[in-house]
Parts: C-alpha cells; sequence; structure tokens
C-alpha cells in the first residue's frame, strides 16, 4: 500500500503507486476502470473509515502500476470527511498512502474550475500528469479544445482520455513511468496565488493566450449545457418536480422489493438446504449442529438481504451517474435543512429503507459533522427490510387471511411513518441538541446528465456491495453463533441431547425440548416481568433476544419457540400462526397474540435499534462508544416504553 | 444589486461575494469570482435551494448563500 519506490534500492525495484484525485462527477472511476480492467478492489486503511479503491495497471499497458482511487473534492477548505483523506494524501500528511505521483483527472467542459484544484495539488512539488476526459461533453457546451497547447500553456503532460472506451489509459501509464523518472523542473500551475480570484484569472489568461479552447457554436452564450437546462425545468419544475420524484422513488423501492423476492428465495431455501444436508451428512453431534444451524444460518442471514443490497447500490448509482441524485438531494434540502439535516442525507436515508449499515457509511459525504451525525442519529428508524419478514408475521396474526388487504394498507402506513417519526425525531434532537439551525452550506454542484456507463456502474455496485458484505457480514455471523449457543445451552442440561425425532425438523436457532432449559430461556425468565406489561411471555422474549442478529431471525426464533413441525413453508406459517392464536401465558393464562399486544410488537420493531451490526457500524463510523451505546439504549427503551403503553392504553380501553 | 432579487436567467458579472469569509471562500473556489457572469437558472419547488449558472456549470445553492451573491 505504501511506496517504498527508492531511488537508491534500484537493486530490488518496487512497484510504483499513483493516486487518481480530482473535483467530484470528473469520471476517475472510468478512468479507473479503463486503467485496471475492473481488476481492483476497496482497500480499507487503519484509521480512515473511508474505503478507497486500488488496483494494478492492466499488464498490456507496459510495466504495472498500483493504482489508487481517492474521493472527489470540491474544496480543499471545510472538507467533508471523504475529502479530508484526499487532502491528506495530497498534502503528503497521510501516514500511509504515500503515492509517488498523482493523475489530476479534469474534466475538459470544466476546465477552468478544475484547474483551480489541480493547482493545489500541483503546489504539494510531487510528480503529476493531467487526464482530460469528458471531452464529449464540450460538443454539448459548444467548445472544442487542443490538447497539445493546454500541454504547452501548463507545462504539464496531458494525456486525453476517450470517455466512452478508455482509450489513452495506455499513455497515461506512459507517461507517469516518464514524469516519476524525470520529474518536471517547473509547471505553470504550481506558481498560481491560493487566493481564487487571482488563480482564476491566470487560468484563464493561460488558456486564452495559447488559444486552448475554441469556439465552435458561436450561438451558444455562456457555456451552458441546453440539455441539461432542458431536463432541469422537468425535474425541478415547481409543479412537476416532486411528482416525478416520487415516481423515481417508488420505482426503485418497487424493484428493490420485486426484483430482489424471488432470489432472496432462493438464497434462504438454498442456506436451509446446506444446513439440513449438513445435519444429514455429518451426523448429529453438538458441533455438526453448531455448524449447521449457527454458523450456516447466520451466513444465510446476510446472504438473503444479498440481492437488496446490490439492487439498491446498482440503481443509486445509477441515478448518481445520469445526474438525477444531485437533483432528488437538492429537491429535498428545503424540509431536510429544516429539521437538521442536509440534502445530502436523502442518500443515506433512501439507503436505509434498505439496510441501515449501508446507510450509515454514505454518511461520509455529509460535509458537517453535526448533520452527519443527526443523519446517523435517524436511521435506525428507516423501515429496513429485515422488519419486513417480521411486520408479515405480525400483520398476519392481527388480521384473517380474508382481509389481508388491511395488513397493505398498515404496511404503507410503517413505511411513512417511519419517515415522519424520523423527521419528527431529528426536529427534536436537533432543536434540543444544537438550539441554534444549522448554518451548514450546501453549494453542490448539478453535473451535466449523461448516459450512465455501464462497466463502473457495475464495479461500483460490486465493490458497495462487497464493503456491506465485508462490515455487516462479520458481526450478523458473530452474533448469530452467540445467540445459537445461548439457546442451546443452559445450567441444567450442558449438552443438548437430540432425540432421533428432532434430527427432522427444520433446523433453527433452538429446538423445543432444550428451550426450556437454556441460557435464552433463563434469559427470557428473568425478563418476563418486563415482558408482561408488553402483553408477552418469556417465549416472545426469546425471540427479541435473538432478533438482535437480525431482525428478521425473530420470525424463524417464534416458529421453534412456538414448536411448528412442518415440510413446507406455507404449512408452517400457517401452523405457526394458529399455535400462537393458541399460546397462552402460563402465568395468567391469557393469551399471548392478541390485537394489543401484536399492535405493541410492531410498535416495539418500529423504534427498537434491534440490529447490533448497526450498532457495529455506527460505532467505527463515529469512532464513538459512547454515541452508538446511547443510540442503542435510546431506541430500545423508546420502543419499549411506547409499546407498554400503547398496551396499556389498549387495554384500558376494552381492546385485548 | 443581489443576485437573489433578479429574476430567473438574466445574466450579471458578480461584484463581491458579501458573506461569512469561509463560506465565501468556498463558493470562489467553485467558481463564483468576482467579474463573472452569473444567473439564476432555476428555483427549487419550494422556493430554495435555487440553482445558479456559473462558467459552464450548475450549482444548487441555498437561498442564504446565494443573497451572498452581489451583481453590478
Amino acid at each position: 500500500m505504501c511506496a517504498v519506490a527508492n531511488k537508491e534500492s534500484n537493486s530490488i525495484k518496487a512497484m510504483v503507486t499513483v493516486c487518481l484525485v480530482g473535483m467530484p462527477n470528473a469520471g476517475k472511476t472510468t478512468l479507473m476502470n479503463s486503467l485496471t480492467g475492473s481488476n481492483f478492489h476497496t482497500a480499507n486503511y487503519p484509521g480512515v473509515t473511508v474505503s478507497l479503491s486500488k488496483g494494478k495497471s492492466k499488464a498490456s499497458f507496459g510495466e504495472q502500476i498500483n493504482i489508487i482511487d481517492l474521493p472527489g473534492v470540491n474544496s480543499p477548505f471545510s472538507p467533508s470527511q471523504e475529502e479530508e483523506l484526499s487532502c491528506q494524501v495530497l498534502t503528503g500528511k497521510h501516514d500511509q498512502v504515500r503515492p509517488d505521483a498523482f493523475v489530476l483527472v479534469v474534466d475538459a467542459s470544466q476546465i477552468e474550475r478544475h484547474l483551480k484544484f489541480a493547482s493545489f495539488a500541483a503546489r504539494q512539488g510531487k510528480p503529476f500528469v493531467i487526464a482530460l476526459t469528458m471531452q464529449d461533453l464540450l460538443e454539448r457546451v459548444g467548445q472544442s479544445l487542443d490538447t497539445e497547447k493546454l500541454s504547452q500553456a501548463l507545462k504539464i503532460p496531458v494525456i486525453p482520455i476517450d470517455p466512452r472506451t478508455g482509450e489513452g489509459a495506455a499513455n497515461l501509464i506512459a507517461a507517469l513511468h516518464k514524469i516519476i523518472s524525470e520529474p518536471l523542473r517547473t509547471n505553470s500551475l504550481e506558481s498560481l496565488s491560493e487566493e481564487p480570484i487571482a488563480a482564476y484569472n491566470i487560468i484563464r489568461k493561460l488558456l486564452d493566450e495559447h488559444k486552448v479552447i475554441t469556439k465552435t457554436n458561436p450561438q451558444l452564450i455562456r457555456q451552458q449545457d441546453s440539455l441539461t437546462a432542458r431536463i432541469d425545468e422537468y425535474v425541478l419544475h415547481k409543479f412537476w418536480g416532486f411528482p416525478i420524484f416520487f415516481i423515481v422513488l417508488t420505482l426503485l423501492f418497487a424493484s428493490i422489493f420485486w426484483v430482489a423476492q424471488p432470489f432472496m428465495d432462493g438464497i434462504d431455501s438454498g442456506f436451509k438446504w446446506l444446513s439440513d444436508e449438513t445435519l444429514e451428512l455429518l451426523g448429529d453431534s453438538v458441533f455438526v449442529k453448531f455448524l449447521a444451524e449457527g454458523v450456516i444460518q447466520g451466513v444465510g442471514a446476510v446472504a438473503v438481504f444479498f440481492p437488496q443490497i446490490v439492487i439498491l447500490f446498482f440503481l443509486m448509482t445509477l441515478l448518481e451517474d445520469s445526474g438525477y441524485l444531485a437533483r432528488g438531494a437538492t429537491l429535498v434540502d428545503r424540509p431536510l435543512a429544516l429539521l437538521g439535516l442536509h440534502g445530502r442525507s436523502f442518500v443515506p436515508m433512501l439507503s436505509g429503507f434498505a439496510c441501515a449499515i449501508p446507510a450509515v457509511m454514505a454518511t461520509r459525504a455529509i460535509p458537517s459533522k453535526k448533520e452527519r451525525l443527526l443523519t446517523i442519529w435517524i436511521l435506525p428508524l428507516m423501515s429496513c427490510s429485515a422488519r419486513l419478514p417480521v411486520y408479515a408475521l405480525l400483520l398476519a396474526a392481527l388480521f384473517p387471511a380474508e382481509s389481508s388487504w388491511k395488513a397493505g394498507i398498515v404496511l404503507t402506513g410503517i413505511y411513512f411513518a417511519s419517515l415522519f417519526l424520523s423527521s419528527l425525531i431529528a426536529g427534536l434532537v436537533s432543536r434540543l441538541i444544537y438550539r441554534r439551525r444549522s448554518l451548514s452550506m450546501l453549494a453542490m454542484e448539478l453535473p451535466a446528465y449523461r448516459i450512465p456507463q455501464w462497466k463502473p456502474i457495475a464495479y461500483l455496485t460490486w465493490s458497495r456491495s462487497g464493503t456491506y458484505l465485508k462490515k455487516a457480514g462479520g458481526p450478523i455471523i458473530v452474533i448469530s453463533a452467540i445467540l445459537w449457543l445461548l439457546a442451546n445451552f443452559g445450567l441444567g442440561s450442558q449438552q443438548p441431547t437430540i432425540s432421533p425425532s428432532n434430527s427432522t425438523n427444520k433446523p433453527g436457532l433452538v429446538v423445543k425440548s432444550e428451550l426450556d432449559n437454556s441460557f435464552a430461556a433463563q434469559i427470557g425468565k428473568t425478563l418476563e416481568p418486563i415482558l408482561l406489561p408488553m402483553g408477552v411471555d418469556w417465549r416472545v422474549g426469546v425471540g427479541l433476544i435473538s432478533a438482535f442478529a437480525a431482525r428478521e431471525v425473530f420470525v424463524s426464533t417464534m416458529a421453534i419457540v412456538f414448536h411448528v413441525p412442518g415440510e413446507d413453508e406455507e404449512a408452517q406459517q400457517q401452523g405457526l400462526l394458529e399455535q400462537m392464536r393458541s399460546a397462552t401465558i402460563s402465568a395468567n393464562g391469557k393469551p399471548v397474540f392478541t390485537t394489543a399486544s401484536v399492535i405493541g410488537l410492531v410498535i416495539y420493531f418500529f423504534f427498537s435499534l434491534q440490529c447490533l451490526s448497526t450498532f457495529a457500524v455506527v460505532r467505527r463510523e463515529t469512532n464513538s462508544w459512547s454515541i452508538a451505546l446511547v443510540q442503542l439504549l435510546f431506541y430500545t427503551v423508546l420502543g419499549y416504553l411506547l409499546a407498554v403503553s400503547t398496551v396499556q392504553g389498549l387495554r384500558a380501553t376494552g381492546i385485548a | 444589486m443581489k443576485l437573489v432579487d433578479l429574476p430567473n436567467n438574466e445574466w450579471h458579472a458578480i461584484k463581491q461575494l458579501d458573506g461569512p469569509e469561509e463560506d465565501c471562500r468556498r463558493l470562489l473556489d467553485l467558481g463564483l469570482t468576482p467579474g463573472e457572469e452569473v444567473a439564476i437558472v432555476q428555483i427549487a419547488p419550494l422556493g430554495d435551494p435555487l440553482v445558479v449558472s456559473i462558467r459552464g456549470t450548475r450549482i444548487a445553492l441555498r437561498r442564504r448563500e446565494a443573497s451572498w451573491i452581489c451583481v453590478q
């Protein structure tokens, strides 16, 4: 990862490292793709939460080079966390990423602004070359650019990169080798003033003197991109802006749930089969049971959400690359700012409806720390997809099958309520803690609309989904393994005895015969006094505890604690509902699942932070145990208190 | 004259930025420098933010930020 190409140690010539830097939307990812041929991965550096893409240049481009893609920078002044990292690397203050040279990625259609940023990089004294991208956009703004003249004006090698084919990548690698072996003595950018007004004036003078840019369309004034202007007229239209926005979001959510469903079912039954087969082939030893039910099903719990995550990231990257996401953030900036959030909170909140983990990671692009923390604070309220199976079960218990449409309406209500209540909490917290309204800036560039490019989108989707698997996967698997141990071991029986009849059951977290004596049951029974006000008994408590691995584990735990044997899923679901309806609390003989207690459970799951992986990610992203702990306790206690008061309130009005 | 008081698509050269120093510095870095022609090209449905066009790009600014821009 570090550059160790010492000029002295020529005997062992280490591979040189270069970093790609530039402003956002400069086309760095596309360039990364052409340089490495998709042969790159996300690398995490200790001490920084921002993950970077790292790869090797294609062998066909000559001697190979390590390439690191740094996050885009708008301005080195008051940067966001992502921008800060890039600036640290540029100024040589980062102790792990120390490149031998930089590639400054410059958007040809935004040349003045991008050269202004390049001058900041040039002042740092490291060798660099300029990669010129987006020349296809020049035509739209009625210009053409002479690369040779630009290179002469700047006294820096300029390598044009074809934005569609990536042609020019080989030249770029050759130029990098050359610049590292013979660094430039001087260039026109390094002497530029730090003061922006003077810097911009000199850049324009350089471009004019060397006749770098020619106008091809004299009718087009002020380099306005007419296509982008026309699309924005609809997308940000007074009346049409929000309807278009809601249609885009509806399509996004619909595909997350509908397109992903068959894949999720396939993965779910695949892991169940694997777990069954493991038990069958390897026998019923404790270790095999642990492997089949604790580990394999734990991996399954992570994998089952993977299709949704991939689809979410794919569509979001698509919207981002086309330019729409920045417009979406512009539309909602006003309402979000009133709540103490930021237009850039929009993307994390959107991701939160699939899973809070990638959502928390996506908050890094929010420039102000306050707004970033506030966004992280409300993300657990977004109705993530792990809640869906839980709501499905509880609503099925609430409404008889013939009026299942009512369940659909309630579910829609739950989604809107999660948006509404998270806004309310954000507003309250920002008033209480920050007092004054935030005075942060938006100042966000709206990039030109472009036809998305598939290769970089596919890569970004893959790397973002992979980061989710890495960050969320570990904790979920470990927690589900621990929960399996808790549910299968107890003080009464050190080793679970497995009767032959049980081995034909569907494997799950626990098998009922041992459950009564397990640690999980003991914890559940100890907690019973605080569960009874919610109208439920210790068996539901076991479900609530295991749901900390991932919320949907509640469903499989319910199936086990209420002991439902069954071969196919539908019969099991029906059997489970019947069992749940007839279950009674042993302490007072009342039924467990009443209208009141089911509503209470829905409310509990709505608020409670039943997800230790979210806790782990929040701790890592905020670098603070106390924020993560306070958040965990706040939502879980809030969920509990609201559930209890709802149940007691309903009972007081005669609804059992 | 303030940019925010002008109708959409009316182009004027920037005279100066009149706001908190550090925030204005960010706007200058983005290319909103004195002498450059700027115009409001779009207003978001809720009246805020505004989209301004400068140096061939579009930048979304909150009304508060845009109100710092004085034009000739």
